[in-house]
C-alpha cells in the first residue's frame, strides 16, 4: 500500500485516460466521470465557472445601479445604527410537559412517500416536523431511508397544497361536499349504478377494512388498485405458478448469488431501503460477499453495483430468463426447455447458471419486467433452484404493491361506456401517468360524480367535480402492513395545516358509519385485529401506547404454511417469450427500443413539486431538473448525436422530443427515458420540468409494458442544456477512488493501514477531548443518494435551480461522485460520497484572509459565516472541491422561487443551523449541531459521550450503513477500528492535508466468464 | 493665532472621528436596554423578596437552549391561591381567561448567527446572574451585559483550561475523562 500516494501529480491536468495509478505494481483502472472527460480530459474551469455577470438576469451594471447601490449601502449602515427592532417572545398560555421550546421530540410514524411504507422516526421541533429518519426498531427497514422518504417532509410545506375542499374548482365547505357526495351515492344506489374507488396500492389494513364496509353497504361498489409502475405481472405469475396472487418477500441477505433482470432493487424497485440494507450486509468483503449479476438495458443504480452487468435490450430479457432456465433445467434433470438460441454470449450465461446451480437454495433471481411470461419462467427457475422458502418467502408475502393493470383497463373502458356513476380517486393521477390518458379523461367526463382526494389541483383532480384534499401523512393517523405480519402505525406530527380531512374519515362519513372519527376507528380496528394476534401484552391500552411509541409491531404469522409447489405452465411462457423475441430480433439493427424506467429522485412523478428531489442529481447520470433520452456512446456516434441534442423519438403516432444524454453502458439498441417528469399541473417547482414518457407504455397481454419497440430516432437540430453535475468539480485525474479485488484482499489480509505519517511543516495540532472523524465504505455505498437529501434537510441547504446548476453553483454539502472505468460500452462504476474532508492541515484555512475557516480543537474544519467576506480563496484552494459559495440570497428571494422563498416552505428549516446569506462560503460541518447536542444530552444525563451517540445526518439516512462517524481518539470506537481496515485510504493523502475522513476501497469481485 | 485654530480643528476632527468610530463599534450592542413589558412583572418581588428560584419559572433552562418565558399557567400555579390583587395581576388573569398568550418583549437578543444554549451553561454551574445581572433586584429587567463575543470569550477563556495529559489530569484529581469546559472553538457557537 506504500506506493499509493505516488500518483504523478505533475501531470495534474492531463486527461483521465492518460492517468494510471499504480497499486501494488498492478495497473489500476483509469477513471472518468463522463464520455466527454474520457475523450477530451477533465472539464477545465475558469475562475468564474458559471461566468460573470453575477446577475441572474444577465443585465449589465450601469453607473446608475452603482450609485443606487452606494446610496442603499450608506442608508443601510445608518439604519443599522438605530435601535434593533423590538423582538417579542410569546410563551404558551398553558404549559405542556411534552413541548419545551427548543427541545426536539421524536415520534414514530410510517412513510407514505411510496407504497413501500418504511417505518420512520420524525423530528418535531416546536410543533413542526422538520426531519425524517428511519426507525431503527423496524426489523424490515432499519434506521435508513431513501431520498424520497427524506424529502417527504418538504411536501408537507408545499405551497401548491389545497387550503380547503373544492367543488367545481371553487372553494367550499366540507358540509357542502358531503351533501353532494351523499346525494350522488344515493342516486347511484337507486339506479343500481356502479360506484368505484380507484386508489394506489392499499397497504393499510384499516383502510382495507373501510373498503370492505363499503362493499357491504353498496352492492355496486368496486375497488380498483392502480400503480403507475406496476407489479401486476409478478402477482399474476405467482397466481399462475402457485395459485397465490402475491408479491413475495425477498431476502437479499440470504442469497449467495443474486441475479437481477431489469430490477432496480437498490434504487426504485419494490422496497429499496430494505433491499439496500440486506444487500450491503451481504456484500461485506470481510466476509464472503454475495455475487451479483445484473441483466438490464439502461444503467441503473443496481446495475452500477453489480459484479457482472450485461446490457440486454428489453425485448430480449425474456430470452435471458429462458436461457438460464434451460441450463438449470438441464442440470436439475427437469424436462428440457425448447430452443437453443441465446440472446448473448453463451459463456456468460453458462457461468451465471453455474454459479446459480452451485448455490442453489442460496440464490435469488428477480425481475422488474412487468411481463407474466418472464415472471413465470423466473418462478420455474427459482423453484428449480429451490429458492422458495429460503430467499423468496411466498407465505409471508410483501403487501407493498397490489395494483392491477387489467382492472384499470377494464375500469377505463367501463367509464368510457358511461357505466361508472361515482368515481372516487385516492393517490392516483391517471390523467398524467396512464398510458392512454385521453381515454381516461373521456371516461372521467362521463361519470356523474368524480371525487379526488388529491392534495392539489393536478392533471386528474382538476378535471374531477370535487377535490377533497387528504392530509399529508405527517398530519394523519393511519397504519400499514408492508410485509405480512409486520405492522406499523402513522401518527400526526402536527395539526393539519389547512382545512383538509383524512380520506378515511370522508369514506366513513359517506357510508354513514357510526364512527366517523378515523382515529377511533383505527384504534377499534387494532383492538379487534392486531391486538388479538399478539400474546405479549394483555391490556389494549398498553399495547396501543407501546405500538405508537415504537411505531412497529410484529405479530406471529398466522400459521407456518408449507412451501407451495410450482405448478405453472412454464412451457407456454417459454414459447411466448421466444416467439415475441424472435419477431423483434428480425429487424433489430434498424429500429430501437424505448425503455421507460423510474429514477431515484423522481420515481413515478408524484413528488414532482418537491424541489429537493428535482435538484437531486440522478445517481447515475448526475442530471438534475430534467429527464432525457439515454443513448449508448457507440449509437450516438453512429447517429451523429451529441450530448444535449434534442432528438425525436417516434413510435407510430406517439412522439417525444427530448435531449439526448450519452450514457456509458447503455444497451446500444435501447433508448432509456425516465418516467415521472413532464408534469403539467403539480406546482410552481415541478410544472413543465422534463417530458412525460408514460405515453410510451402500453398494455400487452394483460400487463402494462414499459418498453416500446420499433422506435425511430430523428435529430431535430435543436439542443437543450442539461443541468448535469457530473462534470462539476473535477479532481483533474488525481487518484481519488481506489479499488482492490477480492483476490488481492485475501492475499494481503494483514492490516497495514496505519494513519499516514508523512512529514509535515505544520506543528502537530493538540486535540481536545475528541477528534471527530468519519469512515466511508465505498463498497457498501450503492449511490442511492438518501444522504444528499438528508444533509439538505438537516443543514438548511438551499435549492438553486437548473440555471445555477449549469453554472456549477449547486449547494449540496455532500455529493456522490460516480466514476467509470473500463470500456465506454461496458464500464464499471464506483460511487464515492464526497464532502468536506475536515483536513487537519487544511489548504482552505491558510488562504482565508479573515480567519473565517479554522480547525477546531476537536478536528472539525469550521466555517464561520458571519466572519466570511466571500473572497472564495478557500474554495479555489480546496483540492476536494467541496466548498459552496452563496452567490445569491437564496432565502426570501423571488428569483429562487423554491421552498425557501415562501413562508410555508421555510417552516422546514432546522432552527439549530444558521441560514446563510449572500456572499458567504459554506460546506459540510460534520453536523456540528448534532455533536454539540449530543454533548449537551450527555451532560444532562451526567454521563460521558458514548460511541454512536452522534450520528451525522448522512450516516443516519444511509440504508446500507456505508458511513460511520465517531471519535478517533477513542480506540474502541467503530470509526477508529475502521482506520485499521486493510482497505482504508485517504483521498489525496499525498498532498499532506491529513483528512479526518477516511475511505474504504471498493472491492471488485469480477466473475470469471471466459 | 490662526495656527491655533487649525490645531484645534484637527483635534476637534480627531475627536469627532474617534467618537464616531467608537459609536459605530457599539452598533448592535444594547447594554442597558430596558423595554416596557405588557405586564409590569417585578422580578424583585418574586426572585428577590419571595426567593423563588429562577429555575422554578424558567424551568426550560435546564433542558433547552431557550430558558423560556414561563407559560401563564405557571404564574397561575401561585396566583390562583394568592389573594393579593393588583392591576398587573388583573392583566395576567384576564389573559388567562381570554385564552390570549402574552406578548412579552425580549430583552436579551443574540444575533441569528450565534447558537447559545442555556442548559449547557446552567448544568455547568454558571449562575444566571453572571450574564443577566442581579435580576432579583430589578423591577424592570434590563440588559446588564454587553452580550458581545469578546464578553462571552472573556468567561470562556477563564474556564477553558484543558488538562490534556494523563499526568496533568491525575495531578488535578480529575477522572479519566474531562468534565465540560468552555469551548473556544468557533463552532462552539457558530454553525
Amino acid at each position: 500500500m506504500s506506493d499509493l500516494g505516488k500518483g504523478d501529480q505533475s501531470r495534474g491536468c492531463k486527461s483521465a485516460k492518460d492517468q494510471l495509478v499504480q497499486i501494488n505494481g498492478a495497473a489500476a483502472p483509469s477513471y472518468w466521470k463522463s464520455p466527454e472527460e474520457l475523450h477530451n480530459g477533465a472539464r477545465r474551469t475558469a475562475e468564474f465557472p458559471g461566468g460573470l455577470p453575477s446577475s441572474p438576469t444577465g443585465e449589465e451594471t450601469t453607473r446608475r445601479d452603482f450609485l443606487a447601490a452606494m446610496g442603499f449601502t450608506v442608508a443601510a449602515a445608518g439604519l443599522a445604527g438605530c435601535r434593533a427592532p423590538v423582538q417579542n417572545a410569546i410563551p404558551l398560555l398553558v404549559g405542556s410537559d411534552e413541548i419545551i421550546p427548543g427541545v426536539a421530540n421524536w415520534y414514530a410514524t410510517t412513510c407514505r412517500g411510496c407504497a413501500s411504507s418504511c417505518s420512520l422516526l420524525v423530528k418535531q421541533r416546536d410543533g413542526r416536523p422538520i426531519k425524517i429518519e428511519g426507525n431503527a426498531e423496524s426489523a424490515l427497514f432499519g434506521g435508513g431511508t431513501c431520498a424520497t422518504g427524506q424529502a417527504t417532509v418538504l411536501s408537507l410545506y408545499d405551497d401548491a397544497r389545497l387550503r380547503a375542499p373544492l367543488w367545481q374548482g371553487q372553494p367550499t365547505t366540507w358540509q357542502e361536499i358531503d351533501k353532494r357526495v351523499l346525494a350522488s351515492l344515493r342516486e347511484a344506489q337507486e339506479t343500481k349504478s356502479e360506484i368505484v374507488l380507484l386508489s394506489g396500492s392499499v397497504v393499510s389494513p384499516s383502510v382495507q377494512s373501510i373498503i370492505a364496509e363499503w362493499r357491504n353497504s353498496h352492492p355496486h361498489f368496486r375497488h380498483v388498485e392502480y400503480d403507475p409502475v406496476s407489479f401486476t405481472a409478478l402477482r399474476a405469475a405467482n397466481e399462475l405458478s402457485f395459485g397465490r396472487p402475491v408479491v413475495p418477500h425477498y431476502a437479499f441477505d440470504k442469497a449467495r448469488v443474486i441475479v437481477g433482470l431489469e430490477a432496480d432493487f437498490l434504487g426504485t424497485w419494490l422496497s429499496p431501503v430494505e433491499f439496500a440494507r440486506q444487500y450491503a450486509a451481504n456484500r461485506n468483503p470481510e466476509k464472503a460477499p454475495a455475487l451479483h449479476i445484473q441483466f438490464e438495458s439502461g444503467m441503473s443504480v443496481t446495475g452500477s453495483n453489480a459484479d457482472l452487468r450485461v446490457a440486454v435490450p428489453p425485448s430480449q430479457l425474456g430470452l435471458v430468463a429462458v436461457a438460464l432456465l434451460r441450463r438449470i433445467a438441464h442440470k436439475a434433470g427437469i424436462a428440457p426447455v425448447a430452443g437453443t438460441q441465446d440472446p448473448l454470449d453463451a459463456r456468460k450465461l453458462d457461468a451465471v447458471a453455474d454459479e446459480l446451480w452451485k448455490y442453489r437454495g442460496e440464490s435469488l433471481v428477480v425481475s422488474g419486467v412487468n411481463d407474466r411470461s418472464i415472471q413465470v419462467v423466473l418462478n420455474a427457475l427459482n423453484a428449480a433452484l429451490g429458492n422458495f422458502g429460503k430467499t423468496i418467502d411466498i407465505n409471508k408475502p410483501s403487501l407493498q404493491r397490489s395494483g392491477n393493470d387489467n382492472a384499470m383497463a377494464e375500469l377505463v373502458a367501463k367509464m368510457q361506456r358511461g357505466d361508472v356513476h361515482t368515481l372516487l380517486m385516492h393517490g392516483v393521477n391517471p390523467a398524467y401517468d396512464y398510458s392512454e390518458p385521453d381515454k381516461f379523461l373521456d371516461g372521467l367526463g362521463k361519470t356523474a360524480l368524480a371525487v379526488s382526494f388529491s392534495d392539489r389541483r393536478d392533471e386528474t383532480s382538476s378535471r374531477a367535480h370535487a377535490i377533497c384534499p387528504d392530509h399529508h401523512f405527517l398530519e394523519a393517523w393511519g397504519d400499514a402492513e408492508p410485509v405480512d405480519s409486520h405492522f406499523s402505525l402513522l401518527q400526526p406530527l402536527i395539526a393539519p395545516l389547512f382545512e383538509t380531512r383524512a380520506m378515511q374519515e370522508s369514506l366513513l362519513r359517506w357510508i354513514g358509519h357510526p364512527e366517523a372519527d378515523y382515529y377511533k376507528y383505527l384504534r377499534e380496528f387494532w383492538r379487534t385485529n392486531i391486538f388479538q394476534r399478539q400474546k405479549e401484552i394483555h391490556d389494549f391500552e398498553t399495547f396501543w401506547e407501546r405500538s405508537l411509541q415504537s411505531g412497529v409491531v410484529t405479530v406471529p404469522p398466522p400459521a407456518a404454511a408449507s412451501i407451495p409447489k410450482f405448478q405453472g405452465d412454464w412451457k407456454a411462457a417459454v414459447d411466448r417469450i421466444q416467439k415475441e423475441a424472435g419477431e423483434t430480433r428480425a429487424d433489430a439493427d434498424k429500429s430501437f427500443e424505448l425503455h421507460c424506467y423510474e429514477t431515484v429522485p423522481m420515481r413515478d412523478g408524484r413528488h414532482a413539486n418537491n424541489p429537493w428531489l428535482q435538484e437531486l442529481p440522478d445517481p447515475i447520470t448526475k442530471v438534475t431538473w430534467s429527464n432525457y433520452a439515454s443513448i449508448a456512446p457507440q449509437t450516438a456516434k453512429k447517429l451523429g448525436v451529441n450530448q444535449g441534442d434534442v432528438i425525436r423519438l417516434t413510435a407510430g403516432t406517439r412522439k417525444l422530443e427530448l435531449p439526448a444524454f450519452i450514457q456509458p453502458g447503455q444497451e446500444s439498441h435501447t433508448i432509456s427515458v425516465a418516467l415521472g417528469y413532464g408534469r403539467q399541473q403539480v406546482g410552481r417547482a415541478g410544472n413543465n420540468v422534463g417530458w412525460n414518457a408514460y405515453a410510451f407504455t402500453s398494455m400487452e397481454q394483460g400487463d402494462r409494458r414499459y418498453f416500446t419497440k420499433n422506435i425511430v430516432i430523428e435529430k431535430t437540430g435543436r439542443t437543450e442544456k442539461l443541468g448535469s453535475t457530473q462534470t462539476h468539480f473535477s479532481m483533474e485525474g488525481r487518484p481519488i477512488v481506489l479499488e482492490t479485488s477480492m483476490a488481492e484482499l485475501r492475499r494481503n489480509a494483514e492490516p497495514g493501514n496505519e494513519p499516514a505519517t508523512q512529514p509535515s511543516l505544520w506543528a502537530e495540532r493538540l486535540h481536545g477531548e475528541h477528534a471527530w472523524g468519519m469512515a466511508i465504505d465505498m463498497n457498501a455505498c450503492t449511490g442511492c443518494s438518501a444522504c444528499v437529501v438528508a444533509c439538505q434537510a438537516e443543514n438548511n441547504v438551499p435549492v438553486v435551480g437548473k440555471d445555477q446548476i449549469e453554472r456549477i453553483r449547486i449547494m449540496h454539502w455532500i455529493r456522490i461522485d460516480r466514476y467509470y472505468s473500463g470500456e465506454e460500452e461496458d464500464p464499471v462504476s464506483v460511487h464515492q460520497p464526497m464532502m468536506c474532508q475536515h483536513c487537519q492541515n487544511a489548504p482552505c484555512e491558510t488562504v482565508c484572509p479573515v480567519l473565517a475557516t479554522t480547525t477546531s480543537s476537536e478536528g472539525l474544519n469550521q466555517q464561520v459565516y458571519n466572519r466570511c467576506i466571500g473572497t472564495r480563496y478557500c474554495a479555489n484552494n480546496c483540492p476536494y472541491k467541496v466548498r459552496r459559495f452563496n452567490w445569491y440570497n437564496y432565502t426570501e428571494n423571488p428569483k429562487f422561487d423554491f421552498n425557501m422563498e415562501s413562508p410555508l416552505g421555510r417552516m422546514v428549516l432546522n432552527p439549530d443551523v444558521a441560514v446563510r446569506s449572500r456572499g458567504v462560503m459554506e460546506k459540510c460541518s460534520l453536523c456540528v449541531q448534532r455533536v454539540q447536542l449530543a454533548k449537551n444530552v450527555a451532560l444532562q444525563g451526567k454521563r460521558e459521550l458514548a460511541d454512536g451517540d452522534i450520528q451525522t445526518a448522512c450516516q443516519q439516512a444511509c440504508p446500507s450503513q456505508a458511513i460511520v462517524f465517531g471519535d478517533l481518539k477513542d480506540p474502541n470506537s467503530r470509526v477508529s477500528k475502521m482506520q485499521h481496515n486493510q482497505r482504508r485510504y485517504q483521498v489525496l493523502d499525498e498532498l499532506g492535508t491529513r483528512p479526518n475522513i477516511s475511505y474504504l476501497k471498493k472491492v471488485r469481485n469480477p466473475m470469471e466468464t471466459a | 493665532m490662526r495656527l491655533h485654530w487649525v490645531f484645534a480643528g484637527i483635534v476637534g476632527m480627531g475627536f469627532a472621528v474617534g467618537t464616531g468610530a467608537w459609536q459605530l463599534s457599539r452598533i448592535g450592542i444594547h447594554q442597558g436596554y430596558t423595554p416596557k413589558q405588557p405586564i409590569a412583572f417585578p422580578h424583585k418581588v418574586h426572585a428577590g423578596d419571595n426567593k423563588i428560584p429562577c429555575l422554578y419559572c424558567h424551568y426550560a433552562a435546564r433542558t433547552s437552549r431557550h430558558a423560556g418565558i414561563p407559560p401563564a399557567s405557571v404564574c397561575m400555579n401561585c396566583h390562583t391561591i394568592l389573594e393579593k390583587q393588583t392591576v398587573e395581576i388583573e392583566k395576567l388573569k384576564e389573559a388567562v381567561d381570554q385564552q390570549r398568550p402574552i406578548r412579552w418583549v425580549k430583552v436579551h437578543n443574540l444575533p441569528d448567527f450565534v447558537y447559545f444554549n442555556h442548559s449547557q451553561h446552567v448544568l455547568s454551574g454558571v449562575a444566571c446572574q453572571r450574564c443577566h445581572g442581579a435580576v432579583e433586584t430589578m423591577n424592570t429587567v434590563s440588559q446588564v451585559a454587553p452580550l458581545t463575543m469578546g464578553w462571552c470569550l472573556q468567561c470562556h477563556r477563564e474556564h477553558a483550561k484543558l488538562p490534556v495529559g494523563d499526568f496533568q489530569r491525575a495531578a488535578l484529581g480529575l477522572k479519566e475523562k474531562q468534565k465540560p469546559v468552555a469551548g473556544l472553538d468557533c463552532a462552539s457557537c457558530h454553525y
